[in-house]
């Protein structure tokens, strides 16, 4: 073994391969922020050379997960950039609105070619019976969340809201912004453009707050997630293989596995934030403690459904255009928010399913306040909400609509409660990861801040030692290959 | 640097430099307990050229084996290996629902040809189904080992040991870079006409970037078929299904070994 041979690995490693996405939970990325972050302690009082270096680190991220699709992140925040400055500077209402219809016209066609082209195509060859030959196309990694960040902020600075960017370099830092870049928390330009501005150090508790937080992520993330996924997708791919109370299993596990993944790769990018001294807002917030779906999607992927009610909702109208209308704005948010996961109609159907119901929650409102808000009623509300949100799932899963079907009807028809001891025994390690996630959501937001509190506060070794326990947490429960994050296809 | 950020670092430095010196050991045993490593060592030593490493492995095979000819009664099939039977399974199913064979699937994630070797769980499985045919899909988490022979021969032969007389198709893994020798390893110690060399073939892979896509797995399942009559030692039965994929009459979930 020559050096050489270890450099050739080391560069095969840091180039774009399309198999391996660059992730946070990837021994990569560590050994890279290894060497990002004394150059970044060095250069964060230097405002412009800091912006420089961390747009160059996150270009460079974005590259090692799409390639050259880099280069189209830096166009379009070149063309957002230089939009804004001219909006600000016409007096006409017509011609900003021109600029702010550009801005997003350009964006939403990118998104579209990329993520919808195959899917209309289909659709339109389904109707005319034609012979449907997909596109060649590979999606960008992340840029249903740019796309959206890229509007919002050219909206903002129309609405005045947010006073455009002096620079390019500021607006691309906070496009391109590595740690939120490829899988959010989608950023609003009026809460992280100050702080830009600002730039002001982290303290130590806070660097230690973002430890602990990227601690919780890999946990969430790398080791439950990751592993209870391994059941889970076989009885996805096996809609009738197993028994209804299997299956059952493997839909209350993946509730728990999107959970996990994506809120554990939030936490992830929060602390790695946080360590660089940048607050982004919570994504997540015990989705699951939810007693009806109004709450729910207030605590669920937050930052996309604040998104979609300040962007979408509220330009339709919201409520302020009688009942009906607020039902159709609201389905129609839903809908779209659904098309937003993926190019299917699995999504279409998961989103508007979940416009229905919030419809339905909003309709019977008035009702359900008169309900005395006792224990019982309490336990009833939460049951309903869960159930609905997880068989939702299924179909946001499922590969197609029939293995839905078969799953759920599985669930039902094929249920013996004689498959239980039987389960318990083969899988009990899936067992306690489903008891410790459930647990741990059921615990008061009190204890995480507490035993946030105690970490920062503990000294060095105890904190190394937690995390190379964690680590090996990682390595023992890993599968094959590091599983590849839910959200990164959107 | 400032304290805070050098506490951290040093924290992160001092974690990857433990693991990445760990990795270059296989595994570590502390009290009794393994510890897995990471692959990370591996990643950086690899020398892409190095086909098999550790001892050789002479391949001996006849080339020339009598066929026999298509046995056309039903058989009842064990299909055991990793979690690339999850594609394949389904597919080997709707062969076996078609042509009347009976089939059973023991899927252990993660396993290795180490991980069977070392205990008798195939053997047991061989008990309780009483296979005429065995269908095996193992190799793909062994593609990047060092020194494979030294540390798998005896495993493997092992494995096929215990399957004994019952006619075999191993069906090596569905390669998505070079191996360090387990398909050589493999194809070293199985009988003529009972290795599918898999590697070479395009396949369209999950997001995992390893395993193959469902209906790649499909095709995967049929190309076996296909060769099987004029390739394979012990060609059974397998017309082309009708239905695409089915169900096995059992399939047995083993996790991964700790």
């Amino acid at each position: 073994m020559q050096l050489q041979d270890i450099f050739s690995n080391l560069m095969e490693l840091l180039s774009y391969d399309a198999t391996a996405p660059m992730i946070f939970s990837s021994g990569l990325f560590w050994f890279l922020f290894i060497l990002f972050m004394p150059i970044y302690a060095v250069l964060k009082n230097r405002r412009w050379q800091m912006l420089v270096f961390v747009v160059a680190f996150s270009l460079y991220f974005y590259y090692k997960s799409s390639g050259l699709f880099f280069l189209l992140l830096v166009c379009t925040s070149l063309l957002d950039w230089i939009l804004s400055r001219v909006l600000v500077k016409l007096d006409s209402k017509g011609a900003k609105k021109a600029c702010v219809a550009a801005s997003i016209i350009t964006s939403l066609s990118i998104l579209g070619y990329f993520k919808y082209a195959n899917f209309f195509l289909w659709n339109w060859n389904q109707m005319v019976e034609g012979n449907f030959q997909p596109l060649d196309i590979i999606l960008p990694v992340g840029i249903s969340f740019y796309t959206f960040q890229s509007i919002s902020y050219i909206v903002d600075v129309y609405k005045g809201r947010v006073a455009p960017t002096r620079t390019w370099l500021e607006y691309l830092f906070f496009l391109s912004f590595f740690p939120a870049l490829v899988a959010g928390p989608i950023v609003r330009a009026d809460y992280f453009l100050p702080q830009v501005e600002q730039n002001s150090r982290p303290k130590r508790e806070e660097i230690y707050l973002g430890f602990w937080m990227i601690i919780l992520g890999i946990i969430k993330k790398a080791i439950i997630a990751d592993y209870i996924s391994q059941y889970n997708d076989l009885i996805f791919s096996s809609p009738t293989g197993y028994s209804g109370f299997e299956s059952l299993m493997g839909v209350i596990g993946y509730t728990m596995q999107i959970y996990c993944d994506f809120s554990g790769y939030s936490d992830m990018a929060i602390g790695i934030a946080l360590i660089m001294g940048f607050k982004l807002s919570p994504n997540f917030n015990f989705p699951y403690k939810s007693k009806n779906l109004t709450e729910f999607w207030r605590r669920w992927h937050i930052s996309l459904s604040s998104w979609l009610r300040d962007y979408l909702y509220i330009p339709l109208g919201g409520n302020r255009k009688g009942t009906i209308r607020t039902y159709v704005n609201n389905f129609l948010t839903m809908l779209i928010g659904g098309l937003w996961h993926g190019a299917a109609w699995k999504f279409v159907f998961w989103g508007g399913m979940h416009g229905v119901g919030l419809a339905v929650h909003k309709a019977s409102k008035p009702l359900l306040d008169k309900i005395p808000n006792i224990y019982p009623v309490k336990l009833l509300s939460w049951t309903v909400t869960i159930i609905y949100v997880s068989l939702l799932w299924v179909f946001f899963r499922a590969e197609s609509w029939t293995d839905s079907w078969l799953i759920i009807k599985n669930i039902f028809t094929n249920f013996s409660v004689a498959h239980i001891a039987a389960f318990l025994e083969v899988r009990y390690v899936w067992c306690i990861m489903m008891a410790v996630i459930i647990l741990s959501h059921a615990m008061p937001r009190r204890w995480y801040d507490k035993m946030g509190e105690m970490f920062v506060n503990s000294n060095w070794l105890i904190k190394t030692l937690i995390f190379i326990i964690v680590v090996q947490f990682v390595i023992q429960f890993m599968s094959e290959d590091v599983a590849p994050f839910i959200y990164f296809q959107f | 640097m400032k304290r805070g950020y050098l506490g951290l670092w040093s924290i992160l430095v001092l974690t990857f430099l433990l693991f990445i010196t760990a990795s270059s050991f296989d595994s570590i045993n502390i009290c009794g307990l393994e510890l897995k490593t990471s692959g990370m060592y591996d990643r950086l030593i690899q020398v892409d050229e190095v086909k098999v490493s550790g001892d050789t492995v002479q391949i001996d095979n006849d080339d020339t084996f009598k066929r026999q000819p298509v046995d056309t009664t039903a058989q009842n099939i064990l299909f055991i290996g990793d979690s690339m039977l999850e594609g394949l399974s389904p597919r080997l199913a709707a062969y076996a629902k078609e042509n009347g064979h009976k089939m059973n699937t023991v899927i252990w994630y993660s396993s290795t040809s180490n991980v069977w070797g070392e205990c008798d769980t195939l053997k047991t499985f061989i008990r309780r189904f009483k296979p005429t045919y065995v269908f095996i899909c193992l190799g793909a988490n062994e593609l990047f080992v060092k020194d494979i022979v030294k540390k798998r021969d005896k495993y493997v032969k092992t494995m096929l040991s215990q399957i004994g007389d019952i006619p075999y198709l191993w069906i090596g893994p569905p390669n998505w870079k070079e191996d360090t020798g387990i398909n050589d390893l493999i194809a070293a110690n199985a009988k003529p006409g009972c290795f599918f060399l898999s590697n070479g073939m395009h396949f369209d892979r999950a997001k995992d970037g390893a395993h193959p896509t469902r209906s790649s797995a499909v095709q995967w399942m049929d190309s076996v078929v296909r060769w099987m009559p004029e390739n394979c030692a012990h060609p059974i039965r397998l017309n082309i299904p009708q239905e695409k994929t089915a169900k096995p009459q059992r399939v047995v979930v083993l996790q991964p070994k700790r």
